[in-house]
């Protein structure tokens, strides 16, 4: 194909505007994290710290239980993620394997869940937390998250891939079907599964209105609704501190992509191509 | 292959239980509430009939946050489905150099949460010294109360999820941009086809069921993600300007403590997503192109 070179340009100076916009936000928290507060107010275009300081998160760490926090939203997104996996797996699973009337249906209504907006959800939720005990505890976070429609559908997609033929084979030398999906089916969509897990897990990490509800005890909170409490001081008098936490937050999920990208972005636009 | 038989229902047996206990039976339970005046603590509720229904349909408060869902919708749309589909179909078919590098960075936003992105835009926009306002003083503006002032502010929230969701929606129709087939396009320039002609006459329909699918979370989602710097930075002000439909559910359960308008509300939330979740399907079987 030959170059436009005008035509190139133009695509260029569109998308370095895009990334300019996109990263920008970002810069900006790592920036201001370590900027004093009286250099946020009087260069808030300058990127650069002109001299750099980690007092803000000095003060994160000695004002506020920041471990716990990190704990706790640690906790909770690994346990959602173990748990979504394992379900996501076992149906989608059953899905490729079994045959049976109303399998559409089945499926239908499972992925339905993913469309269903979560406020609808909220209050009869709670509800039933608060009934059974566990308001204020990360297990009544976790709780509503054990299965995942996306997941299933995503799942389905990746096994629905494996050669019909593999299968078959097996199962005719007398597999079953839990030794046909630990043995055969698993190692070949484990790519799948560990993308899946990421999203999964940066979700849940980044999660903020479900646990708002639940977690009403400092104690309990997640890093998301830490974030809340700096948002009171509207006055402008946290901005650093408030940065520094965000940046805390926002690590786990940037490091991961930094080592999975190829992965995460894979799975990502698998899961755009077949609505 | 296999029959289902007692063994294979264990494998749907956790999913199914969790989707039923948690996602089917709550709508259920709003249905029942929603006919109800109960204030989540006293122990009796009183049965009103249809009145919640009623009240909500008589007070402008549905008509102003139906007006604001539909406002979030333009916005979201804009931000999150025309921007990222022409970006797309440039990095896809028009860029030769730096695609990949382009994706990756396009894509960070996505993985902050939205309640870091939500005390990044608060300062961002802050009216007193923020970033945006320091722009706007360098043009010789004003800035506005970008979060207190009507209208503006469904503008201000609607920025911060079009900020966060652009990059992720793009590599989701990027992904059916490049699965349309070289050749056909190829074939179009050697006949001289302008770029809109292709774009017209063979990027639109080849790329039409996902464009529909981002079409639908970009709706469904982003009135969901609006909530977060809803509650984080206006709670639905000023005078209900920023509360959308999704919201008030919300608001109604937990802030007003009336349970019986919430459930209603959403019911009828829930009421208008399936009709346009019904649509889509329609529109879908009747004009849509599904590649295989």
């Amino acid at each position: 194909m030959k170059i436009n070179i005008k035509k190139e340009l133009i695509c260029h100076i569109f998308l370095i505007a895009a990334v300019i916009i996109s990263l920008w936000p970002v810069v900006f928290m790592l920036s201001a994290s370590f900027k004093e507060l009286n250099q946020i107010f009087q260069s808030p275009l300058n990127p650069l710290p002109s001299s750099p300081t980690l007092e803000n998160y000095m003060t994160v760490l000695g004002r506020f239980p920041i471990f716990d926090f990190i704990w706790n939203t640690f906790f909770i997104a690994f346990f959602v993620t173990f748990f979504k996996l394992t379900t996501s797996l076992l149906a989608g699973f059953a899905f490729v394997y079994y045959r049976f009337k109303g399998k559409e249906l089945l499926f239908n209504s499972m992925l339905m869940t993913f469309f269903i907006p979560v406020t609808v959800l909220i209050m009869p939720n709670y509800l039933l937390i608060s009934h059974v005990g566990l308001l204020n505890t990360p297990y009544g976070v976790m709780l509503t998250e054990l299965a995942d429609g996306m997941g299933i559908f995503l799942m389905r997609q990746a096994m629905r891939s494996i050669p019909k033929a593999l299968l078959e084979s097996a199962v005719l030398e007398g597999a079953g079907p839990i030794y046909l999906l630990r043995s055969v089916v698993f190692p070949l969509v484990r790519p799948s599964v560990i993308a899946i897990g990421i999203m999964f897990f940066i979700n849940s990490w980044n999660e903020y209105f479900w646990p708002l509800l639940i977690l009403k005890d400092k104690s309990q909170y997640t890093l998301s609704l830490a974030l809340q409490m700096f948002i009171s001081a509207e006055g402008g008098s946290e901005w650093g501190i408030a940065m520094a936490v965000a940046v805390l937050t926002s690590l786990p999920p940037l490091i991961l992509y930094l080592f999975f990208q190829k992965f995460i972005l894979n799975t990502f636009m698998q899961a755009g191509v077949k609505g | 292959m296999n029959r289902l038989s007692g063994k294979g229902y264990a494998f749907f047996l956790p999913s199914v239980l969790i989707f039923f206990v948690f996602y089917y039976w709550p709508l259920l339970v709003n249905l029942g509430l929603s006919f109800f005046s109960w204030n989540m603590v006293s122990a009796k509720a009183k049965f009103v009939g249809i009145s919640n229904y009623i009240a909500i349909i008589q007070s402008p408060e549905f008509y102003q946050v139906v007006g604001n869902t539909i406002l979030f919708i333009v916005f979201l749309l804009v931000f999150n489905f025309i921007l990222p589909y022409f970006y797309s179909y440039m990095m896809a078919h028009m860029l030769k150099y730096g695609k990949t590098i382009y994706r990756s960075l396009l894509f960070l936003p996505s993985l902050l949460s939205l309640a870091v992105a939500s005390i990044i835009f608060l300062w961002i926009y802050n009216p007193m010294a923020g970033p945006v306002n320091e722009i706007v003083k360098m043009v010789g503006g004003t800035s506005p109360r970008w979060f207190k002032e009507p209208y503006i502010v469904l503008f201000s929230i609607s920025s911060i999820i079009g900020w966060k969701v652009f990059g992720y929606n793009m590599i989701l129709l990027l992904a059916a941009m490049v699965s349309v087939p070289r050749e056909i396009i190829e074939a179009a320039r050697l006949e001289n086809a302008s770029d809109w002609i292709i774009f017209k006459k063979i990027i639109l329909p080849q790329t039409s069921s996902s464009a529909m699918y981002v079409f639908v979370i970009t709706v469904v989602f982003g009135l969901q993600y609006v909530m977060v710097p809803v509650n984080m930075l206006t709670q639905g002000g000023p005078d209900q300007g920023s509360a959308n439909l999704v919201y008030v559910i919300y608001q109604y359960a937990f802030v007003f403590y009336q349970t019986g308008k919430s459930a209603a509300y959403a019911m009828i939330t829930m009421m208008l997503f399936t009709l346009f979740l019904g649509w889509r399907s329609r529109v879908a079987d009747k004009k849509v192109y599904y590649e295989n």
